[in-house]
């Protein structure tokens, strides 16, 4: 029965063709905006190289410390990371890196402005980068504090073209000389852990005051065994920072291990240590897509509303040939679950396009955006739910016409 | 079949009530074939959608195939209206979207029964009103009484105890007129119990009998 109602459903949305194509240009224009939407967030939270290890991989990305007349919050220090993350339960490598920030290259006098990470060796074995050309750091070159640089594609055909040879060259960083020992594929600025233009060991500093600071510019990412290590390594760390003694001047240092999206989450309600508001995000973004389907919706309603009288003789014959209310409902609201599904991958299409607009345009640096199935299938459930709330009320007051009435609506 | 005892209707709108049908008595055997004939406004639509099962009487009491219908729910009158009932309308009343094999299957998507069964069943009726060549043609690419046609092979598909026509001939010149009647008729002598509504005395003596209606009353 349900196949035959998909089957009238493009039959009738065959020959409506006016109506289909109002009603599909609505419809995937919409579900075009929430699966891009959903595009940029999957490329933010979900595992995708270098990060494909996400799914079993905590962050420890922020520090608090509090007194009695106030409380600062910023990146880690090294101190913190150095006494609390080194050898936890449950995980099976650790690595430290810094944010050193924007710096300045040069090249035949142009200069090239470009993103600087401090790293140790584990940060490339728990990452998983497209090596180009040559190698990465290893513990060696970290411990001996080798002046060695890791580079990304960009900035390689920025300095040097796409032809000559790069590996064994310097490039001056900062007033010191790095040899570049390794090129990489380039990776989007929306993914902060493994986002970068140059990679050094942070073991070359210039000195080593950093290894006595509280808050800094440190992260540190934990591989675990597998997410149900998750609760033990959260809390031994805790543990270990409550017991740490408070930088001089405070009372209480706090630091948690996240995931990207319990981090993201208190960057967003403005708690950056104290309880999880993954919850309270998710909501909020189901919300926010519930609410940007709520217009369309509404007037997919009203579009389906007005086409009742047009349909009246055709639920009279239904009503009359044996149909109930309730087989008349799933019928229409098949039929609209159809044509927001038809919708559906009309914009997941175009969000194809819009996403390679998207990365060709520089706006976001090195955006590699795209669909997968996990893009396609949630397209799909917001393609069904937009379907079904804008197809019950329709169908109920269509089931709902008494069929006498209906008969005399209009005629074929 | 169809028994009908003091069955009164009438309609509300917020000024005025219109009495539609007024204490009507009338048995419809089986086999028979019976013409309901009347001016217009005299109840002869309301007295069809009531022994269809389309309607309900406000007073006394029908009974369908010897089962007394009271206030069945919505489903149990949608299924007995599927099972036993078959409605020819003088509008034709086909769905412009659909093919007619479609508009022919219509009464058999609410049975359980599989795609093949249902489009052999369509055939079937549709070869039974000679209009199988024209199973893949829309309603408009149809003559006014080849849609009738199309609509008897609706009504017969799932062979229904009983036929409703509503003025079938009413849309139709008189020769294609003749040609529905004639269907009709064969339908009757089939076994099949007809019940037509007619303005046309000439189609109404080719029923067994006549049940005359003015204003809302049993006539005769």
């Amino acid at each position: 029965m349900i196949r035959k109602y998909v089957q009238l459903a493009l039959k009738v949305l065959a020959r409506r063709k006016f109506f289909t194509f109002i009603s599909l240009f609505g419809i995937s224009l919409t579900l075009l905006v929430l699966m891009v939407t959903t595009a940029l967030l999957d490329h933010v939270f979900a595992p995708h190289p270098p990060e494909v290890h996400a799914g079993r991989t905590l962050g420890i990305y922020g520090v608090s410390v509090q007194s009695e007349t106030g409380s600062g919050t910023g990146f880690l220090g090294y101190k913190v990371l150095d006494a609390c993350a080194r050898d936890l339960p449950g995980v099976e490598e650790t690595s430290f890196f810094r944010l050193h920030g924007y710096v300045s290259l040069y090249r035949n006098g142009e200069k090239l402005r470009s993103f600087l990470k401090g790293t140790d060796a584990s940060y490339w074995s728990i990452l998983d980068f497209d090596l180009l050309e040559g190698r990465t750091f290893d513990a060696t070159d970290f411990d001996q504090r080798r002046p060695v640089v890791v580079i990304n594609r960009t900035t390689r055909e920025k300095l040097f073209g796409r032809q000559s040879a790069v590996l064994g060259q310097s490039i001056e960083i900062d007033g010191r000389r790095f040899e570049i020992v390794g090129v990489v594929e380039d990776v989007p600025i929306v993914r902060i852990v493994a986002y970068s233009d140059l990679w050094v060991p942070y073991s070359t500093a210039r000195n080593d005051d950093y290894q006595q600071q509280y808050r800094g510019d440190f992260m540190a990412i934990l591989l675990a065994g597998s997410r149900a290590d998750f609760p033990r390594i959260r809390a031994e760390f805790e543990a270990r920072v409550a017991a740490m003694p408070p930088p001089d001047g405070f009372d209480v240092v706090r630091s948690g291990a996240d995931t990207f999206f319990e981090f993201m989450s208190r960057q967003i309600f403005g708690d950056r240590m104290e309880t999880s508001h993954a919850g309270r995000l998710r909501w909020l973004l189901t919300l926010l897509a519930f609410l940007f389907l709520l217009l369309p919706t509404l007037n997919l309603v009203n579009l389906n509303l007005s086409r009742i009288l047009e349909r009246a003789s055709e639920i009279g014959v239904r009503r009359a040939f044996g149909a109930s209310c309730g087989h008349l409902v799933v019928q229409f609201v098949i039929e609209n679950v159809v044509l927001t599904l038809l919708g559906g991958l009309i914009g997941f299409l175009l969000s194809v396009l819009v996403l390679g607009v998207i990365n060709r345009s520089g706006f976001i640096p090195y955006a590699d955006f795209g669909v997968n199935l996990r893009v396609f299938l949630w397209g799909m459930l917001f393609a069904v739910v937009f379907g079904v709330l804008s197809g019950v009320f329709p169908a109920w007051r269509m089931a709902r016409l008494d069929p006498v009435v209906s008969l005399k609506g209009s005629s074929t | 079949m169809i028994h009908l005892e003091n069955v009164s209707k009438s309609y509300r709108t917020e000024r005025i009530e219109t009495l539609a049908l007024d204490s009507i008595n009338l048995e419809v055997e089986t086999g028979e074939f019976v013409a309901i004939m009347g001016p217009s406004g005299c109840g002869k639509t309301t007295l069809l959608n009531l022994m269809g099962l389309l309607d309900t009487p406000d007073q006394g009491t029908l009974s369908l195939d010897g089962e007394a219908i009271g206030k069945q729910s919505d489903r149990s009158l949608s299924r007995l209206r599927n099972r036993k009932v078959g409605f020819i309308f003088q509008n034709f009343h086909l769905v412009g979207d659909l093919s007619v094999v479609d508009n022919v299957e219509i009464p058999l998507l609410y049975r359980t029964l599989s795609s093949r069964e249902r489009r052999e069943l369509a055939a079937e009726a549709l070869g039974r009103v000679g209009l199988s060549s024209r199973i893949s043609h829309l309603p408009a690419q149809l003559s006014g009484g080849q849609q009738q046609r199309v609509a008897v092979a609706r009504a017969i598909v799932g062979r229904p105890q009983v036929l409703l026509a509503d003025e079938p001939t009413g849309n139709l010149d008189s020769q294609m007129g003749d040609e529905i009647l004639d269907l009709l008729e064969e339908l009757n002598r089939d076994g099949g119990t007809v019940v037509m509504v007619t303005h046309d005395p000439r189609m109404a003596e080719r029923a067994h009998r006549t049940v005359r209606l003015f204003d809302g009353r049993q006539v005769q």
